[in-house]
């Protein structure tokens, strides 16, 4: 065996685990979910195979289309409130770089609480009849809201919470962005007399946008696969408006043991995940500087 | 519809009579003892029954030497768990809490209880008296002759009233389904701050409260095997349960099971509640409600009175690697013996023996209204019907498509006729598809 031979075995070997540990973990239930897609899975547990009909029978499913709809509309007002929200507290932390550390902490402690412990929270907050939020709204004069149980209201709603979690990861991003942004463009700024609106959005947003992008290519992972939140609060309801294609493939798959179609709806809004990171992949070369 | 203590059925009669020959010729070689060392897993819900049993876990692994590990889940999670364990077959699990009303048909057909009878007639300790569990329950736990768990309870939606309010009202309690209405509107008038009638609103909860309904309307969910959830009674059901939720039911109805139930009468915020009789150790704690509050039956309606009643099963998985060993967990946490110290702390129980236990008893006259829940498990045992959702292989999903029908009404986003007749669309295609 020569020296390139023995170099090749060697690099094989020690790469082996991490790629049998890839193919074990996230390839093969991948693929396991592609084939069970195609798969009529009975209520006892039978499998035969079932062509596209999953995928059918998803086109026709109105259903399928609102969980779609709901899972596209929670993502844009959520990421656009994130966003908005998160700049904002970043741009406070970096000019207040005096504010004590425990009150730089607890702005940014709602995301280290685990979705589950949030959702309880706000699920006991906004109970229209014995929650807080209510009792603060009449307190001051206010009509009470029915909040996750309003059809119009629950995606909102859900997304506030999502917003008040997430928008100090989203700030953190940013923070870091605004940390690296060359401090003579500023000190150009100042001598050409720029305001300081005009030195925020044309100078350190369009600087900031690679930073903002990357930060929307974080939360739209997790906010297309939104789950823990909902299941917490809504499980789906009322009247399915909130329930997400995430949700709506669980409940096919763990409720009503409809696997094969859970597939087909899981495969699905995998191929929405990834379309979306592609696209966000490419802008974020785009706006590279 | 599935009668609970209609005449024994002559099966479940050759049940009880085949355990009671095989107890007597086994009694004496029974060893709690037998596995001592090995080690099983039980999946329990987090519901009264298990917080109480599991108060005795250490006595149970004093008798036998048998160590009991306990995943402890909510009601939902417990079953999306032990999905995942059957799919894949595994002996993760050897002890599970399964309803046979809801999901019994679905497991048994999937082959994934352990049948219990065997064990039951053959390696029972002597006083497990399996003869004395409530023959409707035994039946209700049987598919096609295998015992697929053994009761643990009996439960059902009751109503759960405010007498001072009523009084203070001047408004008598309704007798009647068709005046349940009636009296709503009443003390709404009356006491406008408080919320005159709750029960469940949330879409896979509500068919157990909404079913009562049905019954008593004289309603069926199939006939002729078709979805029958549009014929009249079907309809006046619907229209009934789900206006009154929109008219007098407390604001974010349609998110509300047994928890937020449960939480807004013990705090005094609502006048009647249709909700199970196994949260009156929830409802009554603290005491408030204890000295002010009547518990009955929902009213007959046109269709007579035909209350839901089921009951949790303890049951074996048919993957268990240690079944002998998990078997003597069940008959421990079934026995006479633990089932009357259960029944004190508010576990209704489903052997008639130990509802006649003197302690029992006594521990029932010491409060009016705990005579009055005993009274109406009582009716619930004689006059009940399991029948929650569709009798179908399916029934979880029946569930679902009966929950969105009656919060489309109660939300207004559909007619009672388009509510239905979309109920029925996808009923029938889940029928066609068993």
């Amino acid at each position: 065996m020569d020296t390139s031979n023995s170099q090749k075995a060697q690099l094989a070997a020690l790469s082996a685990p991490s790629v049998i540990f890839t193919v074990v973990m996230i390839a093969f239930p991948f693929c396991y979910t592609i084939w069970i897609s195609f798969q009529a899975v009975s209520a006892t547990g039978m499998m035969r195979f079932d062509g596209v009909a999953n995928y059918v029978r998803m086109v026709k499913d109105g259903q399928f289309w609102n969980g779609l709809w709901i899972t596209i509309y929670l993502y844009v007002l959520s990421l656009t409130l994130q966003l908005v929200c998160g700049t904002a507290l970043a741009l406070l932390l970096f000019r207040a770089r005096r504010l004590p550390g425990f009150i730089r902490s607890l702005f940014i402690s709602p995301f280290m609480l685990p979705p589950v412990v949030a959702g309880m929270m706000w699920l006991i907050i906004l109970d229209p009849s014995l929650g807080a939020a209510n009792y603060i709204l009449t307190s001051l004069g206010l009509p009470p809201s029915n909040w996750l149980a309003s059809p119009a209201l629950v995606v909102p709603t859900l997304a506030l919470i999502d917003t008040w979690q997430w928008t100090p990861y989203v700030a953190l991003i940013v923070l870091g962005g605004l940390q690296s942004l060359p401090p003579s463009v500023y000190e150009a700024a100042e001598i050409d007399g720029a305001s300081r609106t005009k030195t925020l959005f044309r100078i350190t947003l369009p600087l900031l946008l690679p930073t903002l992008v990357t930060a929307m290519v974080l939360r739209s992972v997790d906010l297309l696969r939104f789950f823990d939140l909902i299941y917490i609060t809504t499980q789906g309801g009322p009247a399915n408006a909130s329930t997400t294609l995430n949700i709506y493939g669980f409940r096919m798959g763990f409720e009503f043991f409809q696997f094969g179609y859970a597939g087909a709806l899981m495969i699905t809004l995998s191929a929405l995940v990834l379309g979306v990171v592609l696209a966000l992949n490419r802008l974020r070369n785009a706006v590279a500087w | 519809m599935r009668s609970m203590l209609k005449p024994l059925p002559a099966f479940a009669a050759a049940l009880l009579l085949s355990a009671s020959w095989g107890a007597v010729a086994k009694a004496q070689d029974f060893d709690w003892r037998a596995h001592e060392g090995e080690t099983i897993t039980f999946l329990a819900n987090n519901n009264p029954w298990a917080t109480a049993v599991l108060k005795y876990q250490d006595e149970f692994e004093e008798l036998t030497g048998i160590t009991l590990r306990v995943d402890t889940y909510q009601e939902q999670q417990m079953r999306q768990r032990l999905l995942t364990v059957m799919n894949a077959r595994s002996d993760e699990v050897d002890i599970f809490m399964t309803l046979p009303s809801r999901e019994g048909m679905q497991f048994a057909a999937a082959g994934w209880y352990k049948d219990l009878l065997p064990y039951a007639t053959e390696n029972a300790a002597p006083d497990y008296d399996f003869e004395g569990f409530s023959p409707a329950l035994v039946e209700a736990a049987t598919f096609d002759g295998v015992l697929t768990g053994v009761p643990l309870n009996i439960e059902g939606p009751l109503l759960y009233y405010r007498t001072d309010v009523f009084e203070e009202c001047g408004v008598n309690p309704p007798d009647n389904l068709s005046k349940i209405s009636e009296v709503a509107a009443q003390i709404k008038e009356c006491k406008p701050d408080m919320t005159a009638f709750a029960s469940r609103g949330l879409v896979p909860a509500l068919p157990y409260t909404f079913s009562n309904f049905l019954h008593n309307m004289g309603g069926s969910y199939m006939a002729d095997g078709k979805s029958n959830l549009c014929s009249e009674e079907g309809k006046k059901a619907i229209e009934l349960y789900a206006s009154l939720l929109k008219d007098y039911g407390p604001p974010g109805v349609v998110n509300y099971s047994f928890y937020q139930l449960t939480s807004l009468y013990r705090e005094g915020r609502s006048v009647m509640s249709f909700q199970s009789s196994n949260e009156f150790p929830a409802v009554m704690e603290g005491g408030a409600r204890l000295e002010d509050t009547a518990i009955v039956p929902l009213p007959p309606g046109d269709g007579g009175s035909h209350p839901t009643t089921i009951g949790w099963a303890l049951a074996i998985s048919q993957f268990s690697a240690n079944p002998d060993a998990a078997w003597y967990f069940v008959q421990w946490a079934s026995s006479p013996e633990m089932q009357s110290k259960l029944a004190l702390e508010g576990i209704a129980p489903p052997r008639n023996s130990v509802a006649s236990n003197p302690d029992y008893q006594a521990w029932l006259a010491e409060q009016p209204v705990r005579q009055q829940w005993q009274k109406a498990l009582e009716h619930l045992a004689d006059e009940g019907t399991s029948e929650v959702g569709y009798p179908i292989i399916q029934n979880p999903e029946s569930r679902e498509y009966i929950g969105q029908a009656v919060n489309a009404v109660l939300l207004g986003t559909s007619t009672v006729e388009e509510a239905c007749a979309a109920a029925d669309e996808q009923l029938n295609a889940l029928i066609a598809r068993e």
